[in-house]
């Protein structure tokens, strides 16, 4: 048993910190999510410059070659900084989607140019009819033509969708009777005719899109590995990003409770520091406990994942603890911050409205404990 | 970053449970649980797990150990625990005086009562507080006065468990008088003393959930000079250092998985209305949420052990374990309380009660863990100035 990082990993943790800070405090984020794209090219150069964009991509593939808990890092880095555009989606749902389940002609085609940051992609998988969350009722249908596959339907919460340059859109290729079966990924040309965006504004001003595809043309290459196979590799694209995410939420949540605990230390009521009070105390202890929770089983989770073990259950309970310590830390980040923190210009707002976000990204809380329950047998 | 054990970790594991499945049954787990008294059958049991080599695997080799990792002692207590919770048969020894002794003892003290201790043996009672020394245990009044080749202690303990049938009590007691120039603290000293010391009263009190706790009177009880643990005065420091440790062996998640299982058993056996408890909705989300927590308390308590284990400081981190793991079993209980209904107010004696009656103990057992050991107030106070450097209240 082992917590510690290697001294390598937490040189990139550091490095990261310090670039977030110096480019990406908290007035640039919001600025941001006034920004039509929500993306700034230049910090977007930066960090490919820095190698961000190659740190997961295999080195024949003009990558890095780092490991999946270098990714973790880093997610936990910019969840702390609150980093806008289109890294998530770029890196964890294409990147690795096409890293894990690609053909060798799919990895040649997008992974230099995710590693060189030319290429941004994300995933479209949600659905109208998914009034509660679950990643299988797909509707999308492909339909076989001469010249190939034609696309047809509505897709929502689609992150970063007017940057992308490329989807992964999940689709019903047939009908099985079984709503996890039948399902195929394809990945589309974002510029291809017949897609139209409309921008959904969200409390948590990241930037997500509803995408229809009416009449969209697609090749047999374009299938994800060239397999009917996506319920399987949905699962697992999932999976990932659902660690991933949670690694965000755990950055989020340690810079909310620094901010709460650096002001309990210097805000001075009645006399005293209002962190001598037992009762400001005891909600920034909780605060503490509910990160430090989060971010060991974050860690424990990600490691199970980067050793191939199965982890259903152990994605499915570290999702729905970390979106509701989150959304707690949130919480009591406010309580303990009062009236300054509910100002928009203060940073605290920017956590509890991506903390919203985040907890429903991937499987709230409510889904997460119903795959539990299957798994424990009930 | 590794969340695995070793190949010798994974054999020792999977040896201990093959032995646990023959070897320990229900009886013997509650008789040490419910502070009942170390019986006949837990004795036995002890010196089975000696004589098949399971105790003692990170302990000292010059004193009867096998010198190996600690994490060895917890998978013992994990595997334990997993067993109707059951606890190391002798248990504050073991967990809690033992590894003082061998950090602070004399080398004489060593050889006389760590053998015993790995052995199985005997077994140690902790005396810390007193009617007028709960959170505040450094106000403890209990005297110790210098009487020559020994020490002559007089006062009074309360809340003192497992007294009436330890042959040992590890006694904190005042050494040097309350002044106000000396912090409180600074005058306390750590004792072992024989409980059948002429002198010594022991009185029971018996809690709400039916376990036994005493109160004990000590009338002029001679303790010999060489059964000081370490140096005088130095007590609460010993108490402190230890505290960490302990609440590592203690607090240990693993003993709380037998009560998940039982209700996930009795969802899925039980009806209403036709169905199965298990398809609904709200029951299902409830007993995932256990399996959430118990999980993530696993995760808390496995990161303090590997502080320990490898040396590192430990503050408040053993703080989180404690304060989560009694708290989560609070919760767990009440669950398991909501999801009985009405059953869940019959006792074990009682005809229809589930469950063997666990649930309805446990419940009862349940509001000490909050306050045993520690408040959670105090434990949150610890967490809020070492974790997080805010500054104390008074």
């Amino acid at each position: 048993m082992d917590f510690n990082f290697t001294s390598e990993q937490e040189r990139l943790r550091k490095s990261a910190r310090d670039f977030l800070k110096t480019e990406c405090p908290s007035s640039f984020v919001l600025e941001m999510e006034a920004d039509k794209t929500g993306y700034s090219p230049e910090l977007w150069r930066k960090m490919q410059e820095l190698d961000w964009m190659a740190l997961i991509i295999p080195e024949q593939y003009d990558g890095v070659g780092g490991e999946f808990l270098d990714l973790m890092i880093m997610l936990e880095e910019m969840g702390r900084a609150c980093t806008p555009g289109p890294f998530f989606s770029t890196i964890v749902l294409g990147g690795l989607s096409i890293m894990d389940w690609g053909n060798e002609s799919q990895k040649k085609r997008f992974l230099p140019g995710i590693a060189n940051g030319e290429i941004k992609i994300t995933l479209a998988d949600s659905e109208p009819e998914t009034t509660r969350y679950s990643p299988y009722p797909i509707s999308t249908v492909v339909t076989v033509q001469d010249t190939g596959y034609t696309i047809n339907g509505t897709k929502l919460f689609v992150q970063d969708a007017e940057v992308a340059d490329y989807m992964l859109v999940s689709t019903r290729t047939f009908d099985s009777g079984s709503i996890r079966d039948g399902i195929s990924l394809f990945i589309v040309d974002a510029k291809s005719p017949g897609i139209s965006l409309t921008p959904l504004q969200t409390i948590g001003g990241d930037k997500q899109y509803e995408v229809v595809f009416d009449e969209v043309k697609v090749l047999e290459a374009d299938i994800l590995g060239g397999v009917y196979d996506g319920g399987r590799q949905l699962d697992s694209i999932l999976q990932k990003a659902t660690v991933c995410k949670c690694a965000e939420m755990v950055g989020g949540g340690q810079m909310v409770l620094e901010m709460a605990t650096e002001y309990a230390k210097e805000r001075k009521q009645f006399g005293k520091p209002i962190g001598a009070y037992q009762a400001i105390q005891h909600h920034c202890a909780n605060m503490l406990i509910d990160v430090e929770s989060s971010r060991f089983i974050t860690y424990k989770t990600a490691w199970m994942v980067s050793q191939n073990l199965p982890c259903v259950k152990q994605v499915a309970i570290t999702k729905a603890w970390v979106s509701d310590r989150y959304k707690n830390v949130a919480g009591l980040g406010h309580q303990v911050q009062g009236a300054a923190a509910y100002i928009i210009e203060h940073a605290m707002p920017l956590y509890s409205r991506r903390a919203s976000a985040s907890a429903v990204a991937f499987g709230d809380s409510n889904y997460c404990r119903q795959v539990v329950a299957s798994e424990l047998g009930i | 970053m590794d969340f695995g054990y070793t190949k010798a970790e994974e054999e020792y594991k999977e040896r201990l449970c093959r032995f646990l499945d023959e070897e320990l049954t229900e009886e013997i787990a509650r008789q040490n649980w419910e502070d009942l008294g170390v019986g006949p059958e837990a004795r036995e049991f002890s010196y089975r797990l000696v004589a098949e080599g399971f105790l003692g695997m990170s302990w000292p080799k010059e004193y009867g150990g096998k010198g190996l990792s600690p994490v060895f002692d917890y998978i013992l207590l994990d595997e334990l625990g997993k067993k109707w919770g059951a606890h190391v048969p002798l248990d504050v020894g073991y967990t809690m005086v033992g590894p003082t002794i061998l950090r602070r003892g004399s080398d004489e003290m060593k050889k006389e009562f760590i053998p015993r201790i790995i052995e199985g043996e005997i077994e140690f009672c902790l005396g810390y507080t007193e009617p007028n020394a709960g959170s505040d245990l450094a106000s403890m009044e209990m005297q110790a006065v210098d009487g020559g080749d020994s020490y002559i202690i007089n006062g009074q303990k309360t809340f003192n468990t497992e007294c009436h049938y330890s042959e040992y009590h590890w006694l904190a007691a005042r050494t040097s008088d309350f002044s106000p120039d000396v912090p409180q603290h600074k005058g306390i000293s750590l004792f072992i003393v024989d409980m059948d010391s002429p002198g010594i009263t022991i009185r029971p009190l018996w809690t709400m959930s039916g376990e036994r706790t005493n109160e004990v009177f000590y009338d002029n009880v001679a303790v010999p000079k060489n059964r000081l643990v370490g140096e005088e005065n130095k007590g609460f420091y010993y108490m402190m250092e230890a505290i960490g440790s302990e609440r590592n062996q203690v607090f240990v998640p693993q003993r709380l998985s037998p009560i998940l299982q039982d209700m996930i058993n009795y969802v899925k056996e039980t009806e209403y209305n036709g169905k199965a408890l298990s398809e609904d909705p709200l029951i299902r989300d409830k007993i995932a949420q256990i399996a959430v927590e118990l999980e993530v308390a696993g995760v808390l308590c496995d990161h303090s052990r590997w502080l320990e284990f490898n040396g590192l400081p430990m503050s408040y981190q053993p703080e989180i374990t404690k304060v989560f793991t009694s708290e989560l079993e609070q919760r767990m209980v009440d669950i398991a309380m909501q999801i009985l209904g009405p059953y869940s107010q019959l006792t074990e004696e009682s005809k229809w009660a589930p469950l063997r009656g666990r649930i309805s103990w446990y419940y009862l057992h349940s509001f000490m863990t909050t306050i045993g050991a520690g408040t959670s107030e105090v434990g949150r106070n610890v967490i809020a100035q070492r974790g997080l450097g805010l500054p104390r209240s008074n």
